[in-house]
């Protein structure tokens, strides 16, 4: 069964002109306890999707399209019902944990703040919670670094703080959008580890979003590359590496530095702007593969000869490694 | 000969304490040596506050040594003055790692890159426009762009026009300060092979600094480890991604997340290697974090974190000396 599934999601854009659509016609399912990854370029629609789902994108945009989570269909919540479904049992991690809490208030009443509004615990009793999680993303002399402020912890502490947050009330879905990015590797490798741990002790899902492959092939089981706001191409992690189909993912696998002294393959170009997409395929203008029909009619993302959805009417001749 | 000689260098940073309490000391670069070769391309590399960036800022001459020095074409960079400086700025160059910081805003491309032509009297006025014009096509942009202003352009085509500002004045080496980290992967490579032609096309050297292993790899011919203001392991590119030693290098290379076509592949059970293994070697789930470069620890700095430490790590500071064909800094490799 899944936990989450998304179903032909658009996200747009109010502007002067014409409304300008970031996300299209999105869709996907994220199963119990299963890290699922989303990956893509800045400016391609992850971050967009993932707010979607947490009901907090920023006023001038708008969702349409289904979300459905254990039964209930997100975007037709009202207020009231969103706010106790967030933080409890979705949870949602950032970037730069500093910016996301709150720099006069400990960090204990911070995480039990949480359970305060969601569990209903007593003031007293979400304060002891908030030193076992602390404890639980192995944080060293939790007691006394609950009473510390945001700023008396380094970047790694920071976002355990922010991933204690995240679990308190055991959500079971938690979407973490580029948790390691702003980290160093070996602190990176330490959070990922984290996850995974919380993950299973907990059986939570993970909505996995990055623009680090190496990221992708070592956490996600499944996983979905975005482009221009659109899933490009959806597989398992393995599948993914492997066996890619579509010329965007083949592109970024050769973007990574591989054999010394070899030149690299980049995509040429640049990602265009939301507002001025090509025709057709959005990729036909930086593809390697383009034939003509590409760029008048954009394909759908369905599966050629039993293998994984592509959105590419080539997916059947291109042959991975070319 | 070496282009760029770093010798001993330290750069100690005053905290300021409140009044009555004795100064400390922030150790941002606690005694470092390197060269760097005409057309080679040195790497540091190390996680942030371990003095990378330091370096950099000291081998320019943005901000001067606690003690140490710069050799540069053999001279002291920190005894230079008059025209001699102005030489010396004109041979070195750096880019920045943030393109839409380190390009003025109001300031339209030909202005940027005319700049160091003029300040150093390179080319006439009237060939002004052809200089630029060929400059941008160096880097791979059009000759159209010349009157537009860096909002107009993505980050790597920012990047593109400081590099182009760089080559500006033909400089014996570019130092190079995270110039990739701020870009998507697939930006990233069309920067990297821009770098590499340019490499072959005009031997100049860099000084690159990052922390992603990565492009270390596939750009570099030597690199230094950083870790709290110390080189721990100084080695030839290929020696060091083959077989790293020293275990913070270990550390560093299996904590790198990676896709499988990638070349290097030091796996995490590089920690379970038979030859390294000590008595309590065994890795710690949990290894840490990087003490803070105020409170530098005793011994080997790297030791608190380090799964093989032993008797002596946490009393003696270990020496960088050679072993197997590269320098490092590690008890185990170099019995004291």
């Amino acid at each position: 069964m899944s936990l989450l599934e998304i179903r032909d999601l658009n996200v747009s854009f109010r502007t002067k002109a014409s409304p300008t659509k970031v996300v299209s016609n999105l869709s996907l399912d994220i199963k119990e306890s299963e890290v699922f990854g989303l990956v893509g370029e800045s400016g391609c629609g992850k971050s967009l999707t993932a707010l979607s789902i947490m009901g907090i994108l920023p006023p001038n945009a708008y969702a349409e399209g289904l979300i459905n989570f254990n039964g209930k269909d997100l975007l037709m919540l009202d207020r009231e019902s969103l706010r106790r479904l967030r933080g409890r049992e979705i949870a949602m991690i950032f970037q730069e944990p500093m910016t996301s809490l709150n720099p006069v208030l400990t960090i204990g009443y911070q995480i039990s703040e949480v359970m305060t509004t969601h569990l209903g615990l007593s003031k007293k009793d979400a304060f002891d919670r908030a030193v076992d999680l602390l404890r639980d993303v192995k944080i060293p002399s939790p007691e006394i670094r609950v009473k510390e402020y945001p700023h008396q912890m380094s970047g790694g502490m920071r976002q355990r703080v922010m991933i204690a947050m995240a679990v308190a009330c055991n959500p079971s879905l938690l979407i973490a959008d580029e948790p390691t990015t702003a980290l160093d590797v070996t602190i990176q490798s330490q959070i990922l580890e984290l996850l995974q741990k919380l993950r299973e002790e907990r059986k939570m899902s993970i909505l996995l979003i990055t623009h680090d492959l190496g990221i992708i092939a070592e956490n996600a089981k499944k996983a979905a590359i975005m482009y221009a706001g659109r899933i490009v191409e959806l597989a398992e992690a393995g599948e993914l590496f492997n066996n890619p189909g579509h010329p965007y993912t083949m592109g970024l696998l050769d973007s990574l530095p591989k054999e010394k002294g070899k030149p690299l393959k980049p995509i040429p170009g640049t990602v265009p702007r939301p507002d001025k997409l090509p025709q057709g395929c959005k990729f036909s203008d930086r593809c390697r593969f383009v034939v003509p029909p590409c760029r008048t009619e954009e394909p759908e993302l369905k599966e050629v000869d039993g293998r994984h959805p592509v959105r590419c009417i080539r997916a059947a001749e291109i042959k991975w490694p070319y | 000969m070496a282009l760029l000689k770093v010798q001993s260098l330290k750069k100690h940073f005053p905290v300021k304490k409140a009044f009555g309490e004795t100064a400390q000391w922030l150790k941002a670069v606690d005694g470092i040596d390197f060269s760097v070769d005409e057309n080679k391309v040195f790497v540091l590399v190390g996680e942030s506050g371990c003095g990378k960036s330091t370096v950099a800022r000291l081998v320019l001459r943005l901000i001067t040594p606690t003690s140490g020095r710069v050799l540069f074409d053999g001279k002291d960079i920190f005894g230079l003055d008059g025209d001699s400086l102005k030489a010396f700025r004109k041979s070195v160059q750096i880019v920045f790692q943030d393109p839409f910081a380190s390009l003025n805003p109001r300031k339209t491309v030909f202005d940027t890159i005319s700049e160091p032509l003029k300040i150093h009297r390179i080319t006439e006025k009237k060939n002004m426009k052809d200089a630029c014009a060929e400059l941008l096509k160096k880097v791979g942009l059009g000759t159209d762009i010349m009157n537009r202003y860096p909002h107009e352009f993505s980050g790597g085509q920012r990047q593109r026009i400081c590099i182009a500002r760089a080559l500006a004045v033909n400089p014996k080496i570019i130092v190079a300060d995270e110039p990739l980290s701020a870009l998507d992967v697939s930006i990233q490579a069309q920067i990297i092979n821009l770098l590499q032609d340019l490499r072959k096309e005009t031997k100049i050297a860099f000084l690159f600094i990052s922390h992603d292993l990565k492009v270390v790899h596939y750009f570099s011919d030597t690199v230094a480890v950083m870790y709290l203001g110390k080189i721990l392991e100084h080695a030839k590119t290929e020696d060091l991604f083959m077989e790293p030693l020293h275990p913070y290098t270990i550390l560093l290379l299996s904590s790198a997340p990676k896709v499988k076509t990638e070349a290097f592949s030091v796996q995490r059970s590089a920690f379970s290697d038979k030859k390294l293994q000590t008595p309590n070697s065994e890795r710690q789930p949990d290894i840490g974090e990087v003490p803070s470069p105020i409170h530098i620890p005793s011994g080997c700095p790297f030791h608190p974190r380090c799964p093989k430490r032993f008797e002596p790590c946490d009393k003696i500071i270990p020496e960088l000396k050679e072993a197997k064909g590269r320098l490092i800094s590690c008890h185990l490799w170099n019995p004291y």
